[in-house]
Parts: C-alpha cells; structure tokens; sequence
C-alpha cells in the first residue's frame, strides 16, 4: 500500500507539473496584453515597457518558465502583476478557506439528500416515489446553477430576510454569522450534486440488487434493512465514491459563477479574474493548486477502494 | 426622487447660475493672478468667488459645479455612530489603494475617505486647507507656500510633517513609482521650509493648481502618503491598507471581499466622521447587487455606474433614495477608416468634399441612422442624454447643446438610406457583415445598436464581445470593424477632445501598421490645432469658441458615431443621512454621512 501510494503521489507530481508548464505556455501565447490594459488610461507607451521590464514579461517565454519554476519550487508563487502586487500564496491562502467552505457545506448537503432519495429511488423501483425522486433529479440537473442562486438570493434574502444575500464571514467571527453566509451558495451548488450522486445511488443499486447474491441472501431471510444496508449499498458504493470524488474535486477548484453572484472571493473567482486579467502568476498558482485538488482528490477516492472493498488491494 | 438639471432650474436660480458664471469668467487672461489679489488668493481659505474664478481659468469650472442640490439629501442630522455597508457595482475587487497607482473611479472613491491632500474644495465651491492651515502666493503666481495643520496624525500615529509632503512629492514625480508623475510636470520644486511650511515653485501661473493639483479628491499626485508606513508596510501591503490622514482608517482589505474602515479617532476635525464602521463590499453583477440593496446587506452603492436596468426598480422602491443627475463622459461607436467598404483615407477636406466618397457616404450613413432615443430606451431604460460629440453637459461652459440639431449627424433615416444607396449598398444589399467588437459587459447594449442599425440600413452586425486585454490589444492595432467605447470623468475639455480627437491621441490606433494606416481611427489638421490652441487659451471665451469649434467638425465629419453621455446615479437607503456637502458626483465621501 505504501509503495502504491508513494508510486501515485509522484505521479500526481508529475501531472502537476505538465499542467502547470501547459498553461504557462498557453496563458503567454492567448491575445491580450495585461500591461496595456492596466494602463490603458495612462496611454504612457514608456511607462508600460518600464513596468513590463520590471515585471520580467520582457524576457522570452522559457526564462521567465525557468524562473517561475525555480521559485515555486521554493514555495515562492510570485506576485499579482496587478495594483498592489500582492503575493499570490497570501491571495490562495484567503482564497481557499472560502471555497472549502462552500464546497464542505455543499457536500453535505448532496449527500444527506441523494443517498436516501438514490435508495428511495432504487428500492422502490417503478413506483410513485421512484418517479418522484427521478423527476426531482432531473430538475435539479437542468436548472443552472447561477439562475437558482439568483432565485434564493430573491426570496430568501430580498423578500423574507431570512438570510443574507452576498458575501462570506471566516468561522472566526461565529459559527452562525459563517454559515448562514453559505447556505443559499451551498444549496446553490448542492442541487445539482446531489441529483447526478442521487442518479448514480439508484443506478448502481439496481445493478447490486439483481446480483445472485442478494437473491440468495433474500431468500434466507433477511431483513429489508439488512439486505440493503450490509449487502447493497456497500457493494453500490465503488462507483459512487468514484462520482462524488471527482464532484468534490469540481467543487474544490471553485463553483466560479455561484461566487461570483454571491461575491465570494473563493479559488474559482480568483482564478477566472486571473485569466480575464491575464494575471499570469496567479493563475499558475491557482492551477497548481486545483491541479493538486484533482489528483489528490483522485488518489483518496482510489485509497476509499480498499476500504470499502476488501477484496481490492494495492501492492507491487 | 431626481436632482435638477440645468433645464429644470427656476428663472431666478438660472439668473443667479449665469451671473456667477459671467463673473467667473470675467478676467484678464494675461493676468498671472486671473483678475484675484494676492489676499484672495491666499488660505486659510477661499471664497467661493476666488474658487470659481481659479476653476474657470483652469478651465475645470462645469455648470454642474455650482447646481444647487436638491431636497431629498438627508438634512437630518442623526446621531453619531453605526456601522454603513456599502456595495461597489460592477467590480470585483479594488486591486490597489496607492495612490501613485489608482487609476480608477472605484478606487479613489475610497481613498477620498482614507487620504488627504493639501487642499479641499467642498460642494459649495469654497476651498479650504485639507492638511494646510494657510498658504500665500507670490507675486506672479509661482511660488505657494502652504502653512501646514499642526497636530495632525497619520493614521498610525506617525505626526504628519513637511517630510512627508516632500517624500510624496518625490515619488509622485518618479514616473517608475507613479502613473500619475505627469501631473506635476509644472512644478520645478518643493521645498522645506521648516516641519510645517513647504513651499511650491512652479514654471508658470496655474489656475488649476489649487484647485486640483493639490485637491484631496480630484489630485492623485499629491494625496500625501505616511513614508514610515510605506517604508514598512512595502508597496503591495500599502497598496492593500494604505496609512493616511483622512477621517476613516482602513483596518482590513481582503482582495475580492471587501475594504473595512473605522472611524480614525484622533482626525484633525473631531466632529467628523460621524459613522463608526464602513464596509465596502465588491459586487460585479447587478441582479445580486440590487438583492443586496433589496435584503439590507448594502445601504449605499458606490463604485462603477450602476446598472441602468435598476434605476426605475430602485426609483420604485419607497425606501430607497434614488440621486441622479447628468455624468461627465461620453460612449461612441467607432468605425474603422481602413475598413474597404467605409474606407476614408483623408479627412481634411471640407465635409462637402467628403461627401463625395463612397467610404464617408457609409459612415454618415451610419451616424444618421443610429436613433439615439431609441438607443437610451432600450439600452439605457431612458437614462442618459443623446451625444453628438465628446463634450458633454457635465462640463456646463463648454458644451454645445445646439449641436443635436446642427450636426450632421443628426437622426434622419431616409437621408441614412439614400447615402447608403447612392454608396452602392440600398438597403444593405451587397454591403458586408460587420463585426462590432465590444466587452462582455457591453453585449446588450452594442446588440441594441446592432438591431437598430440593421432596422434602418439592413446591414448585418455581429457583436463580438471579448475579454478587456484583448479588446484593448485589437483597438490599438486597429484590427476591428466598429468598437463601442467611451469615456468617464471628463470634467475638462481635454479630458475628451485631447484623450480622443487628435491624430496623436492616446487613444487613436497607437500600435497600429504606421505603413498601412497613416493615422488610427480619425484624422483631421485643423481639429488638431484648434484642439491644441484651446488646451493652452487662458481667455475662457475664446477657449469655449476653440472647443466647440473642434467638436463641432469631429462631430460632422463623424469621428466616431457620438452615441450617448450616460449619467451618475447615486442611490442609497433611506436610513442612510447624506448630506449635500457629501454629493459630489463621481465621489462618495462618508465623513459627514449619519444612518437613523
């Protein structure tokens, strides 16, 4: 298991860093010129080529690579070419703490309402619930995200005042005052999480339970409840997990539109700024970061197989 | 509720608004003190006279200036305290407030809170130190020496002193540190004196020296800034919290969430500011911003013009505060000379003469037929005033209202349609599709102008909406068909005809293929020197004569098809005290706002 996972952790490394080269290359060939547009008003050609040569942008593509990847390696990200120039970790630091907070939120919530509605759905199979909870899903998929956000935002902030409409508060400040700022954005990103776990559950229960095993184990007797819960859903979990750990990844690198209509300065913004900016330090460094995500997020679901299939093991 | 325009003020107040303008402008512009004495000029302060007179012969003095506000601002004066939360539209976060790099109305509106400079004009035109207890000018108009505040502190208890107003002047002068050095390109030197004088020498008289070289809100270069505390802090966290002398400190700035300001208890007038707290929070899109205002999160709007579809849904709403009144800018569609089909490869010619070319009959065409009603209707919901040329009502003295009807730009489809067939293309037929480049913010309203183009001429428009550094990259090289863009801020005529209308313009195709194209989107001599005469005529009449003169031909050989000047709107809950020395437009200053 040790050897797996070092074998996998490398390999993560490895695919960072062809992301991370990719889009260093990529950011610097697309059109758009970050200096001109920052100072775009000034109309200074001079100023423009003096602060490009400050920053570096003057010097061709591979030693600004070299340099950039010498520093990260050192844990230096650089700093935002833009207006205070602040240092890129500082801005991921402040960045990630808001998206794990929505993202953990909404986690929760996908989960509590898919995995009984996905059981519901697939032990009731063709009857008046398993159409309800089919139909709820699809809805829950078409909708956009954006346009439900926008829609709490409307009742639940502007009309009934029940919660607020934008913004984050740290857990620092209170539990409540952090998580009634997340709800609506985490029930925002949630629906549509919860319906395609919920699709998934049903699915892969109805594969479970028409195996040959639970017949047998039908016919000896069991409970309902047992059959289910001790025989089905351990057995209907590897592609589930599998789901639900590349969704989370999804949510870990920022539900971009639903912080930005809540104004919620999270990876996802910070990264979609950075690009219509042409930020470049901070987008490799947020790329790095949701590229670490991924792997990473990929690598523990695959570490959650073993646990919960005994019968898969990782060795030499 | 609505402040009053210009057309909507009384017999008596439109007397009182031109007699004041008269003797503003009534001076000798060979005198180095523009027609003032050396006590008049001189601080702790200035009359309102003396203030109009300064900004008249800078050439800053707008109409809008001296409007009297309306009823509606909160005359009540509310207990001290409470905690304001405001939204900034259309932005998603305040990259810096330096002052050597701001750049942006978004920003200086808060720093206007934070910093201060050496001098003050408030709404009713009186000017008064802001860190000065008095200056003196010489004889001739090129040396101040500022007496400055005694007992005053930076916002981390560092004594505010001549070093610092040296340390800002060096490094506003320093063009790798400030992007706003050229300000100061008039002043030879500042001098200390002793910890409280410094003393200014100018190359020559400038009227608007006071008035906005050294003006808290107006003048970058000279918003005094704590060397300790840069020294320190370092540039990207200065940038971030920035340490001044202004009545709100800031204590807390996370890029893309917000700018939190306290009350700064030891400010050098102890009755201001009245509020505790201000909260700025960023919000770029209009439905969650209006949902802010709606549930009570914000109070105040701030930042970037405001979404013109909330106007009427705010105006409806009984406890909001709607503030509105004409903005000082322009927007235009621009077309590209060098295209083939609308081609003019030399506008100095007579518009008669022009006429005669199939390039300038299309882009007439064009300018005819762009219905600037409908435009405001449906893409403004009715806000802003029909444009004819950069100037713009804001600036009052300057602008030309008769030119709606005397431009040839003027709406007339029929004439529109007859130019484009006489061109080779009736009702569109054969003429290519055009590519309307524009940003993402701007798609509905550059699809609005595509719709009524395609209404009145059948051409075909595609609107390409792309990111700000490309659309910026694609301008200045000139590789577009039409752009929709514009200005903000223009108070002074060379905020626009300067910027905008001459062939060296900043704007005008600077990274073009010289080889290829002469010249960027517009060229024309004598618009040229009209604008260059005007930018340095001391005689405020003929300055007025020059301007419009220079519009006037922009206008009728269609530098750009003039489409709109938007307005500046203020809106706010009505908890929310603003008083009238507050409103000044474009700013947002909180040192006197109270909340029931």
């Amino acid at each position: 298991m040790y050897q797996y996972l070092i074998r996998r952790t490398f390999g993560a490394l490895v695919v960072m860093f062809a992301v991370a080269t990719l889009v260093f290359i990529m950011l610097r060939l697309v059109p758009g010129d970050p200096i001109a547009a920052m100072l775009y008003d000034v109309g200074d050609p001079a100023a423009i080529e003096e602060i490009r040569r400050n920053l570096g942008l003057d010097r061709p593509i591979y030693v600004q690579y070299g340099i950039w990847l010498g520093n990260a390696l050192q844990g230096d990200f650089g700093n935002s070419i833009y207006g205070s120039r602040v240092e890129v970790s500082r801005l991921l630091l402040e960045a990630l703490p808001r998206t794990l907070s929505i993202a953990s939120i909404s986690f929760v919530v996908a989960i509590v309402i898919a995995i009984p509605a996905g059981l519901i759905a697939a032990t009731r199979r063709n009857t008046g619930a398993d159409y309800a909870v089919t139909l709820i899903a699809f809805i829950g998929l078409s909708m956009p995200d954006f346009w439900l956000a926008i829609l709490l935002i409307i009742v639940f902030a502007a009309n009934l005042h029940w919660l607020p409409a934008i913004g984050y508060v740290p857990l620092s400040e209170g539990f409540w005052p952090w998580f009634s700022h997340l709800i609506l954005p985490s029930i925002a990103v949630g629906t549509a999480f919860s319906a395609i776990v919920a699709r998934m559950i049903r699915s892969s229960m109805l594969e479970v339970l028409n195996m040959d095993y639970m017949r047998v184990a039908r016919s000896k007797g069991l409970s309902e409840m047992t059959l289910v819960w001790s025989h089905a859903f351990p057995n209907a979990l590897i592609p589930v997990v599998t789901v639900i750990g590349i969704a989370f990844a999804l949510l870990m690198s920022g539900a971009v539109v639903v912080e930005n209509v809540f104004a919620i300065k999270g990876l996802g913004r910070l990264l979609i700024q950075g690009i219509l900016n042409r930020d470049y330090p901070v987008v490799q460094g947020a790329i790095l970061v949701v590229s670490a995500i991924f792997v990473f997020s990929n690598l523990l679901v695959d570490v959650l197989y073993s646990f919960i299939d005994p019968r898969i093991r990782y060795g030499s | 509720m609505t402040n009053k325009t210009l057309d909507e003020l009384s017999l008596a107040q439109r007397a009182e608004l031109e007699k004041e303008l008269g003797e503003a402008y009534d001076f000798d512009p060979k005198d180095p003190m523009f027609g003032l004495s050396k006590d008049e000029l001189s601080g702790p302060d200035m009359s309102r006279r003396a203030v109009l007179r300064l900004m008249a012969a800078g050439g800053t003095l707008t109409a809008m200036n001296m409007l009297p506000l309306a009823a509606g601002f909160g005359d009540v004066q509310a207990a001290s305290g409470g905690v304001l939360t405001c939204g900034w539209s259309g932005v998603g976060q305040i990259v810096t407030l330096d002052p050597a790099r701001i750049d942006q109305v978004v920003q200086f509106q808060i720093t206007s809170n934070v910093l201060s400079g050496l001098m003050h004009i408030n709404p009713d035109l009186v000017g008064e130190g802001d860190l000065t207890e008095s200056w003196e000018v010489n004889g001739d108009g090129t040396e101040y020496l500022f007496t400055l505040r005694k007992g005053v502190t930076f916002h981390n208890g560092d004594k505010f002193d001549a070093d610092d107003v040296l340390f800002t002047y060096n490094r506003s002068k320093d063009s790798t540190k400030s992007i706003h050095s050229r300000v100061l390109n008039n002043v030879n030197s500042v001098e200390k004196v002793n910890d409280l004088q410094v003393r200014f020498k100018l190359a020559k008289p400038q009227a608007s020296f006071l008035t906005k070289t050294l003006e808290r809100s107006s003048g970058r270069a000279m918003t005094i800034v704590s060397r300790n505390a840069l020294e320190k802090m370092g540039t990207a966290q200065f940038g971030l919290t920035p340490v001044g002398t202004g009545p709100f400190k800031i204590v807390e700035h996370q890029l893309g969430q917000g700018v939190v300001m306290e009350k700064f208890e030891n400010y050098y007038d102890p009755s201001r500011p009245k509020l505790d707290k201000v909260i700025i929070k960023p919000i770029s899109d209009p439905e969650p911003l209006a949902a802010a205002m709606e549930s009570g999160d914000i109070q105040l709007i701030g930042g970037n013009p405001l979404a013109p579809e909330l106007i009427d849904r705010f105006t409806a709403n009984p406890d909001m505060v709607v503030n509105e009144v004409t903005g000082p800018g322009f927007q235009s569609i621009w077309i590209n000379p060098w295209h083939e089909h609308m081609k003019v490869a030399d506008f100095n010619k007579p518009v008669s003469e022009l006429m005669k070319e199939k390039g300038f009959m299309v882009r007439l065409a064009f300018a005819k037929a762009m219905d600037r009603e409908r435009y405001l209707k449906l893409a403004q919901f009715g806000h802003g005033t029909p444009a004819f040329g950069t100037i713009n009502p804001a600036m009052g003295f300057y602008y030309d209202k008769g030119l709606e009807k005397t431009s040839t730009q003027t709406f007339d489809v029929k004439e529109a349609q007859r130019l484009m067939a006489e061109a080779g293309y009736p009702g569109g037929k054969g003429f290519p599709e055009l590519r309307l480049a524009t940003t993402p913010s701007g798609r509905r309203e550059s699809t609005v102008v595509a719709d009524i183009l395609r209404k009145n001429l059948g051409v075909k428009i595609q609107v390409e909406a792309k990111e700000w550094s490309v659309n910026v990259e694609e301008f200045d090289s000139m590789r577009w068909d039409l752009r929709r863009s514009g200005s903000g801020g223009d108070f002074d005529p060379d905020d626009a005809i300067v910027d905008w209308m001459q062939t060296e313009s900043k704007f005008n195709g600077r990274k073009r293929d010289k080889s290829k194209m002469p010249f960027g989107y517009f060229s024309d001599r004598e618009a040229d020197d009209l604008i260059s005469q005007q930018s340095t005529e001391a005689d405020p009449v003929k300055r007025k004569a020059l301007v419009q003169k220079a519009n006037k031909i922009t206008s009728d050989k269609v530098a750009s098809i003039f489409l709109f000047h938007p307005a500046d709107i203020l809106v706010y809950h009505k908890r929310v005290n603003f008083p009238k020395q507050s409103r000044i437009p474009g700013l947002v200053d909180l040192d006197r706002v109270t909340m029931s």
